[in-house]
């Protein structure tokens, strides 16, 4: 793999100068804002019997996974996608909404809150979709990849590992509909959270506050 | 270098495989899978026993035994099976891997590999649909079988294990995309024992 999946998930070809600054901190406030929230909000759970740290993990994982199943559903509603790369789009998406509700339910009162999004037009046409989705999948096997060796509940790892190969079958997958290879390596790297947070966030497409884009001419019909 | 294209790739989108009844079938189920399998956890969180370089070497020889089939597997396909087009260059690139990963554990278990095993991939390698059947197979096993042990491994066996069998799922997803399969049909990989790993394996002819 390129040693930087940025160059896949800069579509329209400017965002490798906003990497630094207000659009990484946007990430991590809106994550960390929603993390925030929840713990004051919401009392001690019944979920304790997952060690903390593992809920941080997992946190992790659900803010990607919310980031995904948005992807991919807000491509299914624009319904401007064709052929084999729609019926991807769709099958993927229950999948990656069936991981958030998954994971939502296994940190119960602890779970993070989705961000906003604003996926800037990129699920409009099978092109800017299926190279986002090449470069989200990627991500997210080398994000699992580089967590993993953090948790510590042996039941905890043996789902994420379950989840993790699903993202990497997700990412041949397409890159197969995409035209490249589904595996370009013997070994898959893994990356950790300041190289994924920076990369996410260098993409914009998590928003600090609700997309105004509805406001706007609808970016797409039917 | 990441780039190139299988040589049918271009407007795959042209044609419908998968119908839409079948893909919405196929993710209700996985959504309910991914909820029986991961909610699961907030129950008892059972440990067997703690990872040893012992139980490493066990581990690790079943690994070998499943990298060993692959690599004997892609050979004779290559050999004997007169693959072209997009299985032939599925099968180079992923016999490529496979050799990277059986000299990792060969390198890794030193003289504490086992003995290699007999197995006879004719059956299995003798024209490009039993290939192909029997590659979705194996690669779906290979998947399992590092799902259900990297657990129980020691920390560094468990990382190069983790670089490993992602790879294996990329293979899995190539090979039934091929095929016009599902490439993941369900929302969590279920961990294979080795029991199950074993059976597989010799349901394939490649184990005894």
């Amino acid at each position: 793999m390129s040693p930087d999946r940025l160059d896949l998930l800069d579509v329209d070809g400017a965002l490798a100068e906003a990497r630094d600054g207000l659009t990484r901190a946007g990430f991590i406030v809106a994550a960390g804002a929603a993390a925030a929230g929840v713990a004051a909000a919401r009392p001690e759970s019944a979920h304790a019997a997952i060690p903390a740290s593992d809920r941080d993990v997992l946190n992790y994982a659900l803010v990607l996974e919310y980031l995904q199943a948005a992807f991919y559903t807000e491509a299914e509603r624009a319904k401007a996608l064709t052929g084999r790369t729609a019926n991807a789009a769709r099958v993927v998406g229950a999948v990656e909404r069936a991981h958030v509700k998954a994971f939502r339910d296994l940190l119960g009162r602890k779970a993070v809150g989705r961000p906003h999004f604003d996926f800037q037009g990129v699920t409009e046409s099978n092109r800017a979709f299926l190279k986002t989705a090449v470069a989200f999948e990627d991500l997210a096997v080398a994000a699992y990849k580089g967590q993993a060796r953090r948790v510590r509940s042996r039941a905890v790892l043996t789902s994420a590992l379950g989840i993790h190969t699903v993202e990497a079958r997700h990412a041949a997958w397409m890159r197969y509909l995409n035209g490249n290879t589904p595996a370009a390596d013997a070994f898959d790297l893994p990356r950790t959270r300041n190289e994924i947070n920076g990369i996410v966030a260098s993409t914009k497409f998590i928003t600090a506050q609700p997309s105004t884009t509805s406001g706007r001419k609808p970016r797409y019909t039917g | 270098m990441n780039q190139h294209r299988p040589a049918r790739a271009p407007d795959r989108d042209t044609r419908s495989s998968v119908t839409r009844g079948g893909a919405l079938r196929t993710a209700a189920l996985a959504a309910g899978g991914a909820l029986a399998t991961v909610t699961a956890i907030g129950a008892a969180d059972r440990l067997s026993a703690a990872p040893s370089a012992a139980k490493d070497v066990r581990i690790l020889n079943l690994l070998l035994l499943v990298e060993r089939v692959e690599v004997a597997f892609y050979e004779a396909a290559l050999e004997r099976a007169e693959l072209t087009g997009e299985l032939q260059e599925f099968a180079r690139s992923v016999l490529a891997h496979e050799r990277e990963h059986l000299a990792f554990l060969e390198n890794a278990l030193g003289d504490k590999a086992d003995p290699e095993p007999e197995y006879d991939p004719a059956a299995v390698t003798q024209d490009p649909d039993a290939f192909a059947r029997a590659a979705a197979k194996l690669e779906d096993v290979a998947v399992g079988a590092y799902n259900g042990q990297a657990a129980n491994v020691t920390p560094g066996a468990f990382l190069a294990a983790a670089r490993i069998v992602s790879v294996e799922a990329r293979h899995a997803a190539w090979i039934r995309s091929i095929r016009d399969r599902d490439p993941a049909p369900d929302a969590v990989d279920q961990p294979y024992d080795r029991a199950r790993v074993m059976r597989e394996l010799r349901e394939l002819g490649l184990a005894s």
